[in-house]
């Protein structure tokens, strides 16, 4: 599943494709609170760009886009975010990802507060949910094996 | 208007009953593949069609793109496993 295929029509299709599928999943995670989508969402198409460009330029060429080391550290950069806007939300003194708080460091109004929170917390959902999905079809693919110059 | 969406709708449906039938008691692996990949343009059709019903077409157009997309990558998924398999 990860050897690079000589299909010249499948490469440049995919070429011409990516860039516009995940311009799509920015604007679906962008979008997500006034329109359907939303991290969860986003994330899934944006990990669909990267297993397309695993599937049709081979192993060797997407692990220099995005290896095995970088989705995981991604996955976890995005629990970080958030944990990390849920508990600047604690520590400004009120509950848990409530984001009416964050008005007093980003010197805006509540509701637009509220509004910038859930888009972090967007955006950390969808940056974990991307690195998760290439993560688990680079697994299934190579047969849970990494290549000898990862450990 | 909304009727004729609706008629061309349940036409669409009756098309995907029939590709249906060939995906799943299709002869060999390829006509399946191919009835399933009808199924999916087929229903991003009808995702539209329902968007222009209910008056709300932004909304279904995102979802409708987003089918289109994932039908293509699961096509080559499908696709090149087959070709690496070796068993058409």
């Amino acid at each position: 599943m990860t050897r690079v295929t000589d299909d010249i029509i499948i490469r440049a299709v995919a070429r011409v494709m990516i860039p516009f599928i995940q311009l799509y999943a920015l604007y679906v995670i962008m979008h997500g609170h006034h329109s359907p989508g939303g991290g969860f969402q986003g994330g899934v198409i944006l990990g669909a760009s990267f297993i397309l460009y695993l599937l049709t330029h081979g192993l060797e060429e997407a692990k220099i886009r995005m290896s095995e080391i970088k989705a995981g550290l991604f996955s976890s950069f995005g629990v970080l975010i958030y944990s990390g806007i849920g508990l600047l939300c604690l520590i400004l003194g009120s509950n848990y990802l409530d984001y009416g708080k964050l008005s007093t460091i980003l010197k805006v109004v509540p509701a637009q507060a509220r509004s910038l929170g859930i888009l972090g917390v967007e955006i950390g959902v969808g940056i974990t949910v991307m690195a998760v999905m290439f993560s688990v079809f680079f697994d299934i693919s190579t047969g849970g094996e990494l290549p000898e110059d990862e450990e | 208007m909304d009727s004729f969406f609706l008629w061309l709708g349940m036409g669409l449906f009756t098309l995907v009953l029939l590709c249906l039938y060939r995906g799943v008691f299709g002869p060999g692996v390829l006509n399946r593949i191919a009835g399933i990949c009808a199924i999916g343009t087929k229903t991003l059709v009808i995702l539209l069609l329902m968007g222009f019903i209910y008056n709300r077409v932004e909304m279904f157009i995102d979802i409708s793109l987003v089918y289109a997309l994932l039908n293509f990558i699961g096509t080559i998924t499908v696709a090149k496993y087959l070709e690496m398999k070796g068993e058409v």
